[in-house]
């Protein structure tokens, strides 16, 4: 339990997915700009990194560990992945129009998110059990909503400054995160590590 | 032979720095100047032949599944490329880790397959593929050169500050990858405007 | 209904062909892949040990190690210790003296440790604390400046991954004494 507990906070804080490995930038820079869109992306984000890395979990260890495939191990991921989102997107569509509508085109970025694939992979070398991994998943997500809502708050108020021309979009963002991962540098000693 | 197809991706349409493409590999591993290199051949690679497969079965793939075959392609070259990596430079595999796999998802190779390779000839796509590809490498070393110059004093290995310089540990940690980052996009951003 | 039959046939034959083509890749390469663990393992142990002549590769109860001799003594014994760090496993190849008093030092030879943090135990600095250290009691480890014999100081901000080497390599050393005895 204690350790559950320990790679739920660590995933969130301290190897946050977005600021100590670089997963998940794309969307990042691209979605962050108002809240509402942040909150969507995130949550979506979450729920299909928590099924991806359940699934991927069942299919490595039950089929392609047993029968020597591991080589296949990114192809299989990746297939998973991308139906996975296709699946959410119809139901999206189907329950949520207005959610659907906001999301746009976002949504089968998700599959090119990296911060799903690389969560999926990440969990099969640091050898985590089911419910590890299942947590791992669900603390990854919750850690890019994390970031991905901060961001939109800055960003939101970046809007009324007057910022140079030059600097305008893209490279604001970039420094901005940038600053945000040195003060995530701080939780490093919340873990006793 | 269609020069714009080839010189495009080099600087005006640059992957990096103009289309803010392929950003999670580039932050990451751009630690050293080496490995930007490393990640950038790997990309070429990956990129030429997905580009050339699509581009030679686009009339056979039905609109539908056509992103989830071109996923699997991709897929396919990467974990060629993580294979040999593995047997004749293993130290260069340590050093990219998880990064290799990433490359699938690696916005700019599903972006030009779906882009342009599905969309143009042959020839044309493998002009595409080169200069996405040299450009996306040049934008790694650059990038890489400056965070181990300013966070180690060396560049590709050879020491270039003198031994007093105090190393700017933040350079090779994720923050500064995103400060030098921020700054060498504005850059580019200004140039243009100057070419204006 | 053709569509569909359309859309499943294209997807699941280039899947069979990308499948054929990686299980080939695969194959070709495993030799190679498995020779470059194999020179760096050993690579580890002439590290550690430069003026070892003959190795002898021994298995007792489960754990395996290699006996080194210079010339026809008896120098001391390498052992890859392994143990779960803070982002997956370490693989810690060591060296001890002859009467496992001392270790000659360690090379750390698989590792997914924080980039920039726990990724340190692999540089000079903390390697360099097991140098020569002595284990007659099993190590321990402090946050600050060693006080005694068989202390190294942690890693600032990666503790866990420093607290993990010293767990890994204690266990080891036990399983060393038992079985060399």
């Amino acid at each position: 339990m204690e350790n559950l507990i320990l790679i739920f906070i660590s995933t969130i804080l301290i190897n946050n997915v977005v600021l100590t490995y670089f997963l998940g930038i794309c969307p990042f820079l691209g979605v962050s700009g108002k809240m509402e869109s942040a909150l969507g992306m995130g949550m979506a984000v979450t729920f299909v990194m928590t099924l991806a890395t359940s699934i991927s979990w069942l299919i490595y260890y039950l089929v392609l560990e047993r029968f020597g495939l591991t080589f296949l191990e990114y192809v299989v991921f990746i297939l998973i992945i991308a139906s996975l989102v296709q699946i959410v997107e119809m139901f999206i569509k189907k329950y949520s129009k207005n959610l659907y509508q906001s999301l746009g085109i976002y949504l089968p970025l998700i599959t090119s998110n990296c911060a799903i694939l690389g969560v999926a992979l990440f969990m099969i070398v640091k050898e985590y059990s089911f419910l590890e991994s299942v947590v791992f998943g669900f603390s990854g997500g919750l850690g890019f909503s994390l970031v991905l809502m901060v961001m939109a708050g800055i960003r939101e108020e970046l809007d009324f400054a007057d910022i140079p021309e030059t600097f305008k979009g893209a490279p604001l963002t970039l420094i901005t995160a940038g600053i945000l991962a040195l003060i995530f540098m701080g939780f490093s000693g919340l873990g006793g590590g | 032979m269609k020069k714009k197809e080839l010189l495009k991706g080099l600087w005006s349409q640059h992957p990096i720095y103009r289309q803010l493409l392929g950003m999670c590999p580039t932050l990451a591993v751009t630690t050293t100047a080496i490995n930007g290199i490393a990640m950038g051949l790997a990309v070429i690679f990956v990129l030429f032949f997905s580009e050339f497969v699509v581009a030679s079965i686009k009339r056979i793939v039905p609109h539908q599944v056509r992103i989830a075959v071109y996923t699997v392609i991709i897929a396919t070259f990467v974990t060629i490329v993580d294979i040999f990596l593995k047997a004749q430079f293993p130290q260069i595999s340590k050093n990219l880790g998880p990064y290799v796999p990433l490359i699938i998802v690696n916005c700019i190779i599903l972006g030009r397959c779906e882009a342009f390779a599905s969309k143009n000839k042959l020839s044309n796509s493998l002009l595409d593929a080169l200069g996405m590809g040299v450009g996306f490498c040049w934008g790694l070393f650059v990038l890489g050169s400056i965070r181990e110059l300013l966070g180690a004093g060396e560049i590709l290995g050879q020491r270039l500050l003198p031994l007093n310089f105090d190393p700017l540990v933040v350079m090779i940690l994720p923050a500064g990858a995103f400060l030098v980052l921020g700054f060498l996009v504005a850059l580019m951003n200004q140039v243009e405007r100057w070419k204006i | 209904m053709k569509q569909i039959f359309k859309i499943c046939a294209v997807l699941t034959s280039i899947c069979a062909i990308c499948a054929f083509l990686l299980a080939l890749t695969h194959n070709a390469a495993i030799g190679k892949i498995e020779e470059n663990q194999k020179k760096a393992i050993q690579e580890s142990i002439n590290k550690l040990a430069p003026k070892t002549t003959r190795q002898e590769k021994i298995k007792v109860n489960n754990t395996l190690l290699w006996k080194l001799y210079k010339d026809n003594a008896l120098i001391g014994y390498a052992a890859i210790a392994s143990g779960q760090g803070y982002g997956g496993e370490i693989e810690i190849m060591t060296v001890t003296g002859p009467k496992l008093e001392k270790i000659k030092g360690i090379e750390i030879i698989k590792s997914n440790e924080t980039p920039g943090l726990g990724s340190k135990i692999s540089q000079k600095p903390f390697k360099a604390q097991f140098e020569n250290l002595d284990v007659t009691t099993p190590i321990t480890y402090s946050k600050t400046e060693p006080k005694k014999p068989g202390q190294i100081q942690t890693i600032t901000g990666a503790t866990i991954s420093s607290k993990s080497v010293v767990e890994i390599l204690n266990k080891k050393i036990k399983a060393l004494r038992v079985n060399i005895q």
